[in-house]
């Protein structure tokens, strides 16, 4: 089953090679997604339904990362979908499309390869894939500012990843005899490693991974990336790869709390939390794009889920139902943002206005997206959000509760500010007709996506299925 | 042996941020790659069955194989990656792009010089440090790997040119490379591959991004690429 998800790319990339036909990217993409919701389907059942064809040792379904993909499967087949509409209007070459396709296939490999990995260093490989495998695709308009993006992407993931890696060695010195990374082996030998060696480690790792996450001091990359990849890309890169650099840190700090180094990991990853959610509060406000407005939310929702694991307790679950939320909704918050670049061909926020009058559909979806975000109920982001506070004040850190609340309204108040302007103001366009003529042409796979993960992002804030639960508490065991 | 390779790889990062011709930054990733072969053959010069014997022994060489194929990886990986292809692709990039020289960094090269120096030393101070936290850790690998690693970093921030921070990067990697051989523990080889493999297309796909901007920008000052901002952001 694990081979079938992680082999069907390169026989579709093969195909499309083979028969260049230009409906086959669509298809194949479509195809792939499918497939992914029935593995994770089943994942989920924990049944196999390939148990002939075993998968070596360095992949694994288990209960840490079953969640993560069921999570991707559903974001990526919202992506497939909308995508499908999104490249019809897109004037590009069939080959330039093709390349689209290949890459965005290998993208969704090399993210499933990093969540579905056992062993710490297979892990990195992936992470580092995903760098490699997405350079083209937010490159893909080959504008000025795309090759900017790309190669601040590039560049700086790779070095995070690469000091990363220094921290994958230094913990190969804190292992001692062990010759393993296996995580398995990491967990159960966790505790004679040497302390010294495991902390300096989990710095580089953290800082290293937390590049790929989006986490302040070390987001840059990521407002740039955002702003410049085609929105169903973006989507991608917010929803599932921010997910993905999580599960790792989520993993190595499982390897801190066996050996009882957790207090110190704690600390740092609480400080670069609450930077995150600092960095964002002060940007937003002010920010001239919308791309990049939810490139800053992203970096937010990234501080909330590392504030969550760092607090431990009831909050660790709550960051994992904070990341179910997250990706939902950031998901359908970039497809939509895809449209409104549809119909205005702008990025900037003071140049789109009135847009219920234009299109209602696309503005709702627009408004939805923004109470599901800034944690309004019933969104299911309230209930983790909520959760996280209790939890700060439960350990008496009144001061970090009063700075988190704050922090949050701030950006509330930046994210409101510019989607209402862009929605209810009245427009001023003298284009106003052709505005709506282009709307018209956006068909319904625009906007389908994003209206059934906003519903699930809603409907879970009301009423959490006992099966969820379970998977969200099997998830974090441990923690 | 080794530690007159490792402080000669050291050295050629002194070179390297006191020079402002790219060829010459070319050659010395040329020589680092031959520098770190040299490091792994002498530690495998160590082990008790490396001797030319394995080769003509059947047997012995079928006892051996998981060591010979790691000999061969590492052939492969410093010898013909680090020291063939990826000096020839940046070599060719260099043509293509007519980017000779990297004259104006912000530092001027006499004192890139004191300072990489004085990374250097401090690299080999660590190295002499005797905490018991250095048991099973050869300290000259671990000083001077930490000194590349520093210098690389510090030479990306500093340098004007796209392509002297491509260098700065594959620098940074091969240090990493020292650092791996500094415990004596064999990552799996489906590791080593991956993360060579990554490096090698992370190379490629800088390179290709450098002709892209030399396209774009008809020059590849890093100054062009600082357009994308928060604020006065023009689409």
């Amino acid at each position: 089953m694990i081979n079938l998800v992680l082999l069907f790319p390169l026989v579709a990339c093969l195909i499309i090679y083979i028969f260049k036909k230009d409906f086959l990217n669509t298809c194949m993409l479509n195809l792939y997604a499918i497939l992914h919701l029935i593995v994770s389907i089943f994942a989920i059942l924990g049944k196999d339904f390939l148990p002939a064809w075993q998968s070596c040792s360095f992949f694994a379904i288990n209960q840490r990362n079953v969640l993560f993909l069921a999570i991707m499967s559903v974001v990526f087949l919202a992506v497939a979908i909308y995508n499908s509409g999104y490249l019809k209007g897109e004037s590009e070459t069939s080959q330039k499309l093709r390349h689209y396709t290949y890459m965005s296939l290998f993208f969704v490999l090399s993210m499933t390869g990093a969540i579905l990995s056992t062993n710490l260093g297979v892990s990195w490989v992936f992470i580092e894939g995903t760098t490699l495998a997405s350079a083209y695709l937010i490159y893909f308009h080959k504008t000025k500012h795309s090759i900017e993006a790309a190669w601040k992407y590039v560049f700086i993931c790779s070095i995070g990843i690469a000091l990363a890696f220094v921290g994958i060695i230094l913990l190969t010195f804190a292992t001692g005899s062990l010759n393993s990374l296996y995580f398995e082996d990491l967990y159960s030998n966790a505790k004679l490693f040497d302390p010294f060696w495991l902390k300096l480690s989990f710095v580089f790792i953290l800082f290293g991974i937390g590049t790929k996450m989006g986490l302040a001091p070390v987001h840059f990359w990521l407002p740039d990336a955002h702003a410049e990849a085609p929105s169903p890309i973006s989507a991608l890169l917010s929803a599932t790869l921010l997910n993905s650099a999580f599960l790792m840190i989520l993993n190595v700090f499982g390897i801190m709390i066996n050996a009882n180094c957790d207090t110190y990991a704690r600390i740092m990853m609480l400080a670069m939390g609450f930077l995150s959610l600092f960095i964002t509060a002060v940007f937003v406000y002010h920010i001239n794009n919308y791309k990049r407005m939810l490139a800053y939310s992203s970096i937010e929702n990234m501080g909330i889920l590392i504030i969550g694991l760092a607090l431990g307790g009831v909050a660790t679950i709550a960051s994992i139902i904070h990341l179910i939320g997250h990706s939902l909704i950031k998901a359908s918050f970039f497809l939509t943002s895809g449209n409104i670049l549809k119909i205005y061909s702008t990025r900037k926020i003071k140049s789109v206005s009135g847009l219920l009058c234009i299109d209602n559909k696309t503005a709702w979806l627009w408004i939805a997206s923004l109470i599901g975000i800034v944690a309004l109920p019933p969104s299911i982001l309230f209930i983790s959000e909520f959760m996280i506070i209790k939890e700060i004040i439960i350990q008496n850190k009144l001061i970090l509760a009063i700075l988190f609340f704050f922090l949050l309204t701030i950006v509330l108040y930046g994210l409101a500010k510019a989607i209402i302007r862009m929605s209810f103001s009245t427009s001023l366009d003298i284009k106003e007709s052709e505005l709506r003529e282009v709307a018209k042409k956006i068909e319904w796979p625009m906007f389908m996506p994003q209206i059934v993960m906003l519903l699930f992002a809603f409907i879970l804030g009301v009423y959490m299925p006992e099966w969820l639960t379970i998977l969200i508490k099997n998830t974090v065991l441990g923690f | 042996m080794e530690n007159i390779f490792i402080i000669l790889l050291g050295l050629s990062m002194i070179y390297i941020s006191s020079t402002s011709r790219l060829s010459a930054h070319v050659n010395m990733l040329v020589a680092q790659g031959w520098l770190l072969f040299w490091i792994c053959l002498a530690g495998f010069a160590k082990e008790p069955w490396f001797n030319f014997a394995i080769f003509a022994n059947k047997e012995a060489f079928i006892l051996n194989s998981t060591h010979v194929l790691g000999l061969l990886f590492v052939i492969f990986e410093t010898l013909v990656i680090k020291a063939y292809i990826i000096p020839w692709f940046l070599k060719k990039v260099i043509k293509k792009t007519h980017a000779h020289r990297d004259t104006d960094a912000n530092i001027p090269h006499f004192y890139c010089l004191v300072i990489s120096s004085f990374i250097l030393f401090a690299g080999f101070l660590v190295a002499n440090i005797a905490i018991p936290e250095f048991k099973n850790i050869n300290p000259m690998y671990f000083g001077t790997s930490l000194a590349i690693i520093i210098i690389s970093l510090w030479l990306i921030t500093i340098k004007h040119k796209v392509l002297s921070n491509v260098i700065g990067f594959i620098t940074m990697e091969n240090g990493i490379f020292l650092l791996s051989l500094a415990v004596a523990k064999e990552m799996p080889v489906i590791v080593n591959l991956g993360v060579l493999l990554d490096l090698f297309i992370a190379v490629f796909i800088l390179g290709m991004l450098i002709r892209e901007i030399d396209h774009e920008f008809h020059d590849l000052e890093v100054s062009h690429l600082s357009d994308l901002k928060d604020y006065e952001y023009n689409d």
